[in-house]
């Protein structure tokens, strides 16, 4: 009876292990279908996060530089309204 | 050297207070329209993107057939930042094609193309046509399977015009089929004989533009005018837009990098619901409406006629348009222009969704 139950228990482990090394190539093997599709993109978690949060830093760069220009251009339009752009012809020279 | 000797021996050299002058008296006019000035800038600044990013991608391309697609794979996945360069020529070439196609669109409906700047209008209309074969030929680099179907597609809808149709087909393809050769042969053409034609006209293009001034609206021309210098007051608006595409470009590349597709097989059946590239969305689907067979002549060959003729009478239309060249209101070619625009943009939209 023991005998029976030894050979019964060791009949599951084999199929237990022929199951799980199915599972196993199937898991180790999906990859070789998905190889049709080329990444373009990094595929690492984190250099992912850093090209994001490079966009991010190059957007508020952007956005610096057109406020800084916008300041720049109503300084000189404020200045061409006034006329004190123009250089005066006869301007007397102080050396 | 410090910097005051440089300038000075420069200076000594070169008339560079003539060219300050005349930045500073550069006048240009400002309106209600003044909008449609700056797709011209940004075409150029989309040219530069090209340039430079397509020189980087030359020093890692391999253009023979064999190695071609690989050398594309390893440029995006083994190279520090080639994938983004790839993206950024991908991106830069859709918007440039985008911005010049509204840059046309803008200038036909403003008039702007009136005597005397019918040269104007010529070279920008070439270069159109040049970006466009620009955007083919790098296509068929990428040597991937709807890559290559869409460049025979392409090459073989130019051989169905009668007499010298035969003739572009086999100088594009280098061959009967599109092979190996025409892989060498379009990137000739991409990346020497375009660019150097690309240069010439837009020198020429930028020197017309200068010499003619910037064209006012015929609604316009008659009320006084007002205008602001070109230094520092546009220049600096073009800069703002600079940035802003430049953020665009580089969101797109980062967001929706183009995918490569399987390498060609020349031997291959062509693969299921094939589509050309964007700008040729409309040939396509304008070729679908015709049937096979009109009046014992093959269907094709007259669509091809048809569209040969329509984009003609679009790149003569200055020398139609006399009511223009007079100062006078010309609604009739007003009416081509929007029936133009719209069946463009109607036909891109139906070709992208059947």
């Amino acid at each position: 009876m023991l005998k029976i139950k030894l050979a019964i228990s060791n009949w599951q482990l084999a199929i237990g292990k022929i199951l799980l090394s199915i599972v196993l190539i199937f898991i180790t093997t999906t990859p070789l279908w998905a190889q049709d599709k080329i990444e373009v993109f990094p595929t690492v978690p984190y250099d992912r996060f850093i090209i994001f949060q490079t966009l991010a830093i190059f957007w508020i760069a952007i956005i610096g530089l057109i406020i800084i220009i916008r300041m720049k251009l109503k300084e000189i339009e404020k200045i061409q309204k006034m006329g004190i752009d123009k250089e005066e012809k006869d301007i007397p020279l102080l050396d | 050297m410090n910097c005051q000797r440089l300038k000075n021996w420069f200076e000594e050299r070169y008339d560079f207070e003539e060219l300050k002058r005349l930045t500073k008296h550069k006048l240009v006019p400002t309106h209600q329209y003044e909008i449609w000035y700056y797709t011209g800038g940004i075409a150029m600044f989309l040219f530069i993107i090209q340039f430079i990013t397509g020189m980087v991608l030359a020093f890692y391309y391999i253009p023979y057939f064999e190695h071609a697609h690989k050398s594309i794979i390893e440029i995006v996945t083994k190279l520090n930042m080639g994938w983004f360069f790839r993206s950024l020529h991908h991106w830069g070439a859709q918007l440039a094609i985008v911005v010049l196609f509204i840059h046309v669109w803008s200038t036909l409906l403003l008039k702007s193309y009136r005597k005397p700047r019918e040269f104007l209008w010529f070279s920008g209309f070439i270069l159109l046509g040049i970006s466009i074969f620009f955007g083919l030929s790098g296509y068929l680099l990428l040597w991937d399977e709807r890559a290559f179907a869409a460049v025979r597609v392409a090459t073989g809808g130019a051989g169905n015009l009668p007499i010298i149709g035969n003739f572009i087909k086999a100088f594009l393809r280098g061959g009967i089929d599109v092979t190996g050769d025409t892989l060498t042969r379009f990137y000739a053409f991409h990346v020497s004989i375009l660019p150097l034609i690309t240069l010439f006209l837009i020198g020429v293009h930028i020197l017309l533009v200068q010499y003619h001034g910037m064209s006012v609206p015929l609604s316009l021309e008659k009320k006084p005018q007002k205008q602001i210098p070109f230094f520092p007051n546009l220049f600096y608006k073009d800069l703002i837009i600079w940035l802003i595409v430049l953020g665009i470009v580089v969101t797109l590349s980062t967001l929706l990098p183009p995918e490569i597709g399987k390498k060609a097989d020349p031997l291959a059946p062509t693969p299921e619901n094939i589509k050309p590239e964007w700008y040729f969305l409309f040939l396509f689907q304008t070729l679908k409406l015709f049937p096979g067979e009109i009046m014992g002549l093959n269907g094709e060959t007259i669509a091809i006629i048809l569209i040969s003729c329509g984009i003609l009478f679009f790149f003569l239309i200055p020398l139609f348009d006399r009511k223009s060249s007079r100062g006078e209101k010309s609604p009739v070619f007003t009416w081509i222009g929007i029936f133009y625009t719209v069946y463009f943009v109607v036909m891109t939209v139906i070709g992208f969704l059947s």
